[in-house]
């Protein structure tokens, strides 16, 4: 067995019922190190084994049978390495965009697969009836779950906690949004956190699978114990010592972002018709500090502690209590829709994370709804007397539940802005990339990130390239777009190993790729420098690319909704600003060693993804 | 002449009331910089990580404008 990892992934054919172990070796180890980058290593065999059977993957349904889904942990996970209480979650296809499926989330559940005995899982085929996984101790089962089907993220893992008696156990469910297909279902995990963008809720729904619970005591091996330590022991004082991790982060949680996006206005409002919001102090992570913090909630291992518990105490949305929400969900609940109502926003996020929903394409999509309804575009029938108007804090708790349980114009918000506003005849009203609603920053005020959400694999998404961290929390300028084709490289290609190793992306506003270094190569015993770990990371988004490649998208696809193209930003820290995308673009593409978004075979043999 | 001044974050822990919608009002004289306008409101500058003058990222040494808003933020991130 190989130092960081337990030795064992599991494969559940749910059509079958058939369980059986697997193991990589060292060198594949070595050249994918683990969570994502193993789950697109597994996914480009899968999708070859396909196209041998005859399948067309370009035309295969996302949620048919032969899509898979892949949890997986990496050689940190698990370990007393900070924040490193993490997975990731990869599908072939998403039900949202028809691009690959992926997602990563926190809580508790990665570090418990570890210690149940296994780094990862792949789910095959369909199981005919509803049924959920239990590996405690290193035991794989599946049992029947049609006592919880139809039930809520919080009542399916405390059901499942109390069957098995093991109230501290990590469950990854879905709630009646999965079940329901809902293209914008998430996987939750700890009832709050959420393997959360492209729909992978749905496809768990598809599979008939509810939930997964693990649980034990086993531990990855480490293979330089005590260099390890000393290294886990610096880490932990560059995360106290850094103003964002050790201060910012742990005081007013992600949130705390509201302010600094919406002063520099680049806070997309009112479905990106403008980056300001005049009330957004409302929703302001001062605000929901101040206000509504119950207390902070790390996940396994963290040393920053940046979830919130909340509540709401007074009026129509009370709440004793809940969790978050986070940055991009006020957002996309609050200030795209214009709402500016925490209470709303609060009750709201709730919502989507018991019935297991992603608040950013929610969000994004009531706010696309809004402005189609601004202009128009929705008949009054359709409406069933809701006023869908910017600013109405009854429209977004209404909608966010009905999309759930596809009621009424819910069941176009479930579907996602790009199918919703193609249906209502307005496509470029979606805000999305690839079919993926963009989260919280808008790139007319911050470029780099601009050319991150047009070249994202997973499409419109900030945690792929994070370039917001240099261009507005940090030194670049934010306007320009000279080197902004090599930052968003390099943030994307170290965020591959950031979600391969498995831990939280928000060390490394204290941590860079030398501490990575730091890191796994006491776990691991691997002699790594960090040209091979950027390399890994840059093979990791390579190989995903050529995923891409193979269900039809390329460089036509790396584009933004023209709004951020040709509408100058009318008002505030970023007016007149566009995205000069298409220079950007073609500076990557050329860094990247791609032609029209395709790796070219000089670029897939240097990065010896000949496989 | 008058300007304004919005604070975030921890520097609240010093103005609690002073926010985007409640701006504090200050009185400074001509040629006036940045720097101190910061040592006024007895903020350390190593507390400052980012300057907006009027929503525009400016540097310590900046004169401030009659009637225009300086926003302070301490070190943050998220996402
Ligand atoms: S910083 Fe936040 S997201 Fe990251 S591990 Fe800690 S609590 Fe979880």
């Amino acid at each position: 067995m190989n130092y960081g990892y337990m030795g064992k992934w599991l494969k559940v054919n749910l059509s079958s019922k058939e369980m059986s172990d697997f193991d990589f070796p060292e060198d594949l180890l070595r050249k994918f190190i683990g969570g994502k980058g193993l789950a697109v290593y597994y996914l480009w065999n899968y999708a070859k084994e396909l196209e041998k059977k005859g399948v067309n993957i370009k035309e295969m349904d996302a949620l048919s049978p032969d899509n898979i889904l892949f949890f997986s942990t990496g050689p940190v996970t698990g370990t007393r390495s900070p924040n490193s209480g993490r997975h990731h979650v990869m599908a072939l296809k998403s039900p949202l965009t028809g691009s690959i499926g992926s997602g990563n989330t926190g809580g508790t559940w990665g570090a418990k697969l570890k210690f149940a005995g296994y780094d990862g899982i792949v789910f095959e085929g369909k199981s005919d009836t509803p049924v959920y996984l239990s590996i405690i101790d290193g035991k794989p089962e599946l049992h029947d779950a049609s006592e919880i089907w139809g039930k809520n993220t919080m009542d399916t893992t405390k059901w499942l906690q109390e069957k098995h008696e093991r109230k501290r156990a990590g469950v990854s469910c879905i709630g009646p949004a999965g079940e329901n297909l809902v293209p914008c279902a998430v996987i939750m995990n700890e009832i709050h956190r959420a393997a959360g963008r492209t729909g992978l809720g749905a496809i768990m729904g598809s599979k008939n699978l509810k939930a997964i619970i693990v649980d034990g005591n086993a531990k990855p091996q480490i293979a330089k114990q005590e260099e390890f330590e000393t290294k886990v022991k610096e880490h932990v004082e560059k995360l106290k010592e850094n103003g964002v991790t050790g201060e910012g982060l742990p005081t007013y949680g992600t949130a705390v972002l509201v302010n600094i996006i919406n002063q520099n206005g680049l806070f997309p409002t009112k479905n990106w018709q403008t980056g300001v919001d005049k009330e957004a102090e409302n929703i302001s992570g001062e605000t929901l500090t101040e206000k509504y913090l119950i207390s902070k909630h790390p996940c396994w291992g963290c040393v920053v502690a940046c979830g919130r518990k909340t509540k709401v105490e007074l009026g129509p949305y009370k709440i004793s209590f809940t969790e978050g929400p986070e940055y991009e969900a006020i957002w996309a609940l609050g200030g795209s829709t214009n709402v500016n109502n925490m209470g709303a926003v609060i009750r709201a996020n709730h919502y989507c994370d018991i019935f297991g929903m992603d608040p950013i394409s929610i969000g994004s999509t009531i706010a696309a709804a809004m402005e189609l309804n601004e202009k128009g575009l929705i008949p009054e029938e359709d409406l069933q007397g809701l006023k869908v108007e910017f600013g109405n804090p009854d429209a977004i708790v209404e909608l966010t539940w009905m999309a759930a349980f596809r009621q009424g114009l819910g069941y176009w918000i479930g579907e996602g802005s790009r199918k919703m506003c193609e249906h209502y005849g307005a496509p470029e009203i979606s805000m999305s990339v690839k079919g993926l609603e963009m989260p919280a920053y808008d790139p007319r005020g911050a470029k780099g990130i601009g050319l991150n959400y047009a070249t994202a694999n997973r499409g419109g998404c900030h945690v792929t390239g994070y370039t917001i961290a240099a261009e507005v929390l940090g030194d670049v300028d934010r306007f320009t777009i000279e080197g902004k084709a090599e930052l968003t490289k390099t943030f994307q290609d170290f965020t591959s190993i950031v979600n391969s190793c498995v831990n939280c992306l928000f060390l490394t506003f204290a941590l860079g790729l030398d501490e990575y270094v730091e890191m796994i190569g006491p776990i691991t015993g691997w002699d790594i420098t960090a040209d091979e770990l950027l390399k890994t990371g840059e093979r990791i988004t390579n190989l995903e690319r050529m995923i891409l490649n193979k269900l039809g998208i390329t460089g036509k696809d790396d584009t933004l909704p023209k709004r951020l193209l040709e509408e100058k930003m009318p008002e505030g820290a970023s007016e007149g600003q566009i995205v000069e995308l298409e220079p950007m673009k073609q500076e990557y593409y050329k860094l990247r060693g791609w032609e029209d978004g395709v790796p070219t075979p000089e670029k897939i043999k240097e990065l010896e993804l000949e496989i | 002449m008058k300007i304004y001044i919005k604070v975030f974050a921890h520097l609240r822990k010093k103005y609690p009331n002073v926010n985007d919608l409640n701006p504090l009002e200050l009185e400074v004289n001509k040629n006036t910089t940045v720097e101190e306008v910061i040592d006024k409101l007895n903020f350390k500058l190593e507390e400052i990580h980012l300057i907006l003058l009027n929503g525009k990222k400016v540097s310590k040494n900046q004169l401030v404008e009659e009637n225009c808003t300086i926003s302070l933020f301490p070190p943050i991130g998220g996402g």
